[in-house]
């Protein structure tokens, strides 16, 4: 499985890359804001996204669209990972499409809970 | 200009010596009130201009509104958001350091077992070992080898609550952010006003000519629009009922709308 971790904090990144490595994906491409993520999705043959929010250049909910509205990658599973928690922001993102959605300050067992759910949902 | 009254002056001044020595003391008089006249309406004249310019500058920190806002509203908020920072790169240091305390009594516990085995395994390898220190030795092993598996797992455990805490960097970083996009707004409506109130001192050529043109539009928006990021709940800056405070709150959100 591939993965791309979209966020603007390198750290944050290395967090969630060694989460998804105990979890057992260890195939992981970086990108450090939507603009830079999207040529790289549309380029690569990524089987998800976890994506930030607030990021300078194309924030997660602009990538979230850019992907729901592409014919390549419309089908691809995106995971938002962010601070971002107001109501509204929570269902602005439901309706673009996003396929689950972590709070930060996070932890490893709810990450590992919202992939399995995604996967068991995306195979039924 | 100048020399155009350098002349005048002269020119009065040697009218004023001539009628002094053919002693027209009418004369002397109304050419010095003439004088002293002129030098007090330039007087009148720089002070009205000293107060014109005053005005303009105090109507230039009215205009200037937004430095008002930026002083009631934004500089306050920018403490609380630093506070916040302070008080969650504490809790961060704290959890690393706990989670460091914890680790290292089990290395320490690990290192000396297996020092101890190691020494008594080395008595068995050079056959001098009796029947009951070998039964000692079985025992103790058995149990270093069940302890093992426990022992790791909460350095695994530690280690994972270490990797956890550094997520206050990002955190920390987007509150930051916001604070550094503030100052940096204070800075250019602060220099505009320095600007703007050396502009009308005189003698400085260098300076360019006051101008209250609007500064650009606020980036930050009154009225954020859903999809607005706001960075990170900040306790007593963003109003807690706009903001949902854990997982499970969101997860049942989301399951509301279908999900």
């Amino acid at each position: 499985m591939k993965i791309l971790v979209v966020d603007d904090f390198a750290t944050m990144r290395r967090i969630i890359k060694n989460l998804l490595r105990d979890i057992g994906f260890s195939n992981i491409t970086e990108a450090d804001d939507g603009s830079s993520a999207l040529p790289l999705l549309q380029n690569g043959d990524f089987d998800f996204l976890v994506t930030d929010w607030n990021m300078p250049g194309m924030p997660g909910i602009e990538l979230l669209k850019a992907v729901r509205a592409s014919p390549k990658l419309a089908k691809l599973p995106v995971l938002m990972v962010t601070a971002e928690s107001k109501r509204e922001q929570i269902i602005a993102a439901a309706q673009a499409g996003v396929n689950g959605y972590i709070v930060k300050p996070f932890n490893a067992v709810t990450l590992k809970e919202k992939l399995d759910k995604i996967f068991e949902r995306l195979e039924n | 200009m100048e020399n155009l009254e350098r002349n005048n002056l002269l020119e009065r001044i040697k009218l004023l010596a001539e009628c002094i020595e053919a002693g027209n003391e009418e004369e002397v008089n109304r050419i010095l009130d003439d004088i002293l006249q002129k030098r007090e309406h330039m007087l009148f004249q720089e002070l009205g201009r000293l107060t014109r310019e005053f005005h303009d500058a105090l109507n230039s920190f009215r205009l200037d509104s937004r430095v008002t806002e930026l002083a009631r509203d934004n500089i306050p908020d920018a403490k609380q958001r630093l506070n916040y920072v302070i008080s969650m790169t504490e809790q961060a240091a704290n959890r690393t350091l706990n989670a460091v305390e914890g680790t290292t009594p089990i290395c320490e516990k690990i290192a000396a077992q297996s020092r101890m085995l190691r020494e008594q395994w080395a008595n068995f390898i050079q056959r001098k070992m009796t029947a009951q220190d070998f039964r000692n030795m079985s025992r103790e092993l058995d149990s270093f080898l069940e302890n093992m598996s426990a022992d790791t797992d909460r350095i695994r455990e530690n280690l994972s609550e270490v990797l956890m805490a550094q997520d206050y960097q990002d955190l920390t970083g987007q509150i930051l952010q916001r604070v550094i996009f503030l100052v940096n707004e204070m800075e250019g409506h602060l220099s505009r006003l320095v600007r703007n109130g050396s502009a009308q001192t005189p003698h400085d050529p260098t300076v360019p000519p006051l101008s209250f043109a609007p500064l650009a539009p606020k980036t930050i928006p009154d009225k954020p629009s859903a999809e607005e990021a706001h960075g990170p709940f900040v306790p007593g800056v963003i109003p807690a009922e706009e903001v949902i405070h854990n997982q499970d709150d969101v997860d049942s959100l989301l399951s509301s709308l279908g999900f």
